[in-house]
């Protein structure tokens, strides 16, 4: 019955990811019409043996993710400098590269990693960044992801998220038998999973805590659906709830003391909020429709949640100062599961139109509603901590996926597991160095 | 049994959870609805009680349905003796029934239909309450938008003299060498129009559309015709009802007459959301684009105010 297993993140299971199934791999299907081009040249390696990561195959991979560079293929530089001396612009100009980064790698006592960087604006012929970023070597690809973020922040003036990480659930089908349900956590770029969590019974509504250090879900391993809550250094779980009827949607607050979630037990699912410390109840709706999926709006004012109290399932929003709820959404007979962004003019929403389910940006200051995506049954939307994108999850074929799109519709990618369905992706808040 | 309401369980968390089958969405929040009858039925046949209402509670709760068709008639409702009170029924809706003769269990039964019908139909009113109010919010919202906007306009026209720059009433704009600029000011114009504007500032519509028609005919090629042209098109567009195809003309006029005037891209915009307005989305899309393109760089308001229109409606 109790067929779960909790997998510590330490040193080692990071070291031994590549092991693990449900790889994600990225396929960028939707780019913007005039990508920044930029040219990652291969950084220098001062060490024994090859480098344990291509940094800047990582850092160009971040960039050309996010749909606003084009780089430049490394079969196309004419040369590959990677110091400053070492830098001809005509090089550049000729296979019209806007930028340039070059960087050096280098490892000492096979532990510690230091990235050197410098990006160069290629028409002004100026050097407009320099740094460096230093960590453990398995932590490689996050520094790279570092890089990519300090690149970003400088062309796009926007803070980078490439440095963040991924839950989901990775659902194997298992002919004749319970699927094999894995809460995962990923690289925002779907590399290195690492398995938190696996169980035979459904895992459900992964959520950070908001300095990244826990998470809470769902889980069905007991009699009925109860609340964990994990810390992700040592594994230790503790169950929040174990009530009567549902325990779902746990949703921490901004200030990491209180969790919203949906309660059953006094009858129709209602929104209630835990305070973490004294595990004391706040009641928050009280009413016979459905109220379900809350959510926080970063200043910790407001919860947004779902309920069918006008008929359909529409988004309100509770005022915790006042008591007051209002409703949100007026567009479509259909808008489930708000999520905020980071700033609290927009929220993300599954919208209802023409039949179809799709992933839709609601700006929270003019009231209007913009449809993101084009696939049918997206659901489970979360937003970049900088707020540039949404991952959402998906159908292709008959198989659960997980997929991107920026919030101005502009730029789409999908996420497709190598194998077996995944889904309920939620992505972290931006990581404490050294995370 | 306990397998089974598990299994119910399970398919209520995963939407509560996470919309993951939504393509069942209806179904899934009847199932949770299903559920807890289905418990409350649980309960009476584990006291081997044959209840005859509970396929008749199952039939009854259609995706579409209300509540309203198929209800038990209301007058039977009220004759009907109640071994129970209200708080037997609310126990009934929670879960268990117990106790009373069969008859009993029947009428709580029919209770707990009728209150489930009440609920899904004050739902239904409740969501129409909310988009009716909305509806109005925004309504509110665009005459006060509609209103500062004219508001602004006279403004802009009450605080420049109207003598000192042709085309005055767009202050936005730098003052250029129009045909407008260059018409002569005729004794007694000035006068005429200031008396007819002063009507649209006192909000006087309907005058001051006659005024400006009479101030037209009285001086057709004066130097403010292309305004009094421009207001005329404003202002059939704020009486009630708004005539769109006379603002249409004075419009049209207003570019065809001057077509130099400042006014110019204010009218081409204004001609873009009126036929917009009429649903004709690639002529108006035609005038705005002209905005856009045409007047880039005449540093009119009109420019961003096509482009944002465009923006949000194409």
């Amino acid at each position: 019955m109790k067929a779960i297993r909790v997998f510590l993140l330490t040193a080692w299971a990071l070291f031994l990811a590549h092991s693990v199934r449900a790889e994600l791999v990225i396929e960028i299907t939707q780019g913007m019409d005039n990508p920044t081009a930029i040219a990652v040249a291969p950084f220098d390696w001062a060490g024994a043996g090859t480098p344990p990561e291509d940094v800047a195959q990582v850092i160009e991979n971040d960039l050309a993710r996010s749909g606003q560079f084009a780089p430049v293929d490394r079969g196309d530089m004419l040369a590959r400098p990677t110091r400053q001396q070492e830098i001809f612009y005509r090089d550049w100009r000729a296979i019209n590269s806007e930028y340039l980064l070059i960087g050096r790698v280098s490892v000492t006592d096979s532990i510690q990693m230091r990235i050197e960087y410098e990006l160069y604006d290629v028409n002004r012929q100026v050097r407009i960044l320099n740094g460096y970023e230093e960590g453990h070597v398995r932590d490689a690809r996050m520094l790279s992801h570092r890089v990519a973020d300090e690149v970003y922040e400088t062309l796009t003036g926007v803070r980078g998220a490439f440095a963040t990480r991924l839950l989901y659930v990775a659902v194997e089908r298992v002919p004749g038998e319970k699927s094999v349900y894995r809460l995962t956590m990923s690289d925002s770029d779907g590399a290195r999973p690492v398995v938190l969590l696996e169980s035979r019974e459904p895992l459900l509504a992964p959520s950070w805590s908001p300095d990244a250090k826990h998470i809470a879900y769902v889980s069905f391993e007991t009699s009925r659906p109860a609340i964990f809550r994990q810390e992700l250094a040592t594994g230790a779980r503790e169950q929040l709830t174990n009530f009567q009827g549902l325990n779902g949607s746990p949703a921490w607050s901004p200030d990491g003391r209180r969790m919203a979630m949906v309660l059953s037990k006094d009858g129709s699912p209602d929104i209630y909020v835990m305070d973490l410390g004294s595990k004391a109840l706040t009641r928050i709706t009280r009413h016979y429709a459905i109220d379900t999926e809350p959510t926080w709006s970063p200043d910790g004012r407001s919860i947004y949640f779902t309920s069918d109290r006008g008929g359909r399932p529409q988004i309100y929003r509770y005022d915790m100062a006042s008591g007051n709820t209002e409703r949100v959404t007026f567009e479509g007979r259909y808008n489930a599961r708000a999520r905020l962004a980071q700033d609290g003019r927009s929220m993300v929403v599954v919208h209802q139109s023409d039949g179809q389910f799709h992933i839709a940006l609601q700006d929270l200051v003019s009231k209007r509603l913009f449809v993101l995506t084009s696939t049918d049954l997206d659901e489970s939307p979360s937003i970049a901590p900088n707020g540039s994108m949404v991952l959402y999850a998906t159908k292709s074929g008959d198989r659960g996926i997980l997929a991107a799109v920026s919030v101005d519709g502009g730029v789409k990618f999908r996420l497709p597991s190598r194998e077996g369905d995944v889904r309920e992706p939620a992505w972290s808040p931006f990581l404490p160095r050294g995370q | 049994m306990r397998e089974l309401s598990k299994a119910l369980l399970a398919g209520g968390l995963a939407l509560v959870a996470a919309p993951l089958y939504m393509s069942a969405q209806a179904q899934d929040y009847i199932d949770l609805e299903a559920e807890r009858e289905r418990s409350a039925r649980s309960e009476a046949t584990a006291e081997s009680r044959p209840d005859p209402y509970a396929p008749q509670a199952a039939r009854s709760y259609p995706a579409t349905s209300f509540g309203v068709r198929g209800a038990p008639a209301p007058t039977q409702q009220a004759q009907a003796p109640s071994p129970v009170d209200g708080g037997a029924a609310a126990q009934g809706a929670a879960g268990p029934v117990s106790g009373g003769s069969a008859s009993g269990g029947g009428n709580v039964g029919q209770l707990f239909m009728t209150v489930q019908r009440l609920q899904q139909e004050v739902m239904r009113l409740n969501g129409i309450v909310e988009e009716q109010a909305h509806e109005l919010r925004s309504l509110r919202e665009q005459s006060l938008e509609r209103y500062v906007d004219l508001d602004r306009r006279l403004g802009l026209l009450a605080g420049a003299d109207p003598g000192a720059a042709g085309g005055a009433a767009s202050a936005v704009g730098p003052s250029s060498s129009g045909e407008s600029a260059a018409a002569p000011e005729q004794s007694g114009e000035r006068e005429a129009y200031q008396s007819a504007y002063n009507l649209v500032r006192d909000q006087q519509f309907d005058q001051a559309v006659s005024a400006f028609q009479q101030f037209l005919q009285d001086y057709p090629a004066g130097r403010f015709a292309p305004n009094a042209y421009y207001w005329l098109g404003e202002l059939h567009l704020v009486t009630r009802p708004p005539d769109l195809e006379a603002a249409r003309q004075s419009f049209t006029l207003l570019l065809e007459l001057y077509p130099q005037d400042q006014k110019v891209p204010d009218a081409l915009f204004k001609l873009g959301k009126l036929h917009f307005e009429k649903g004709e989305r690639d002529k108006a899309r035609e005038f705005l684009e002209r905005v856009v393109s045409q007047h880039a760089s005449s540093g009119s308001g009109a420019v961003n105010l096509a482009r944002d229109f465009l923006r949000n409606n194409y």
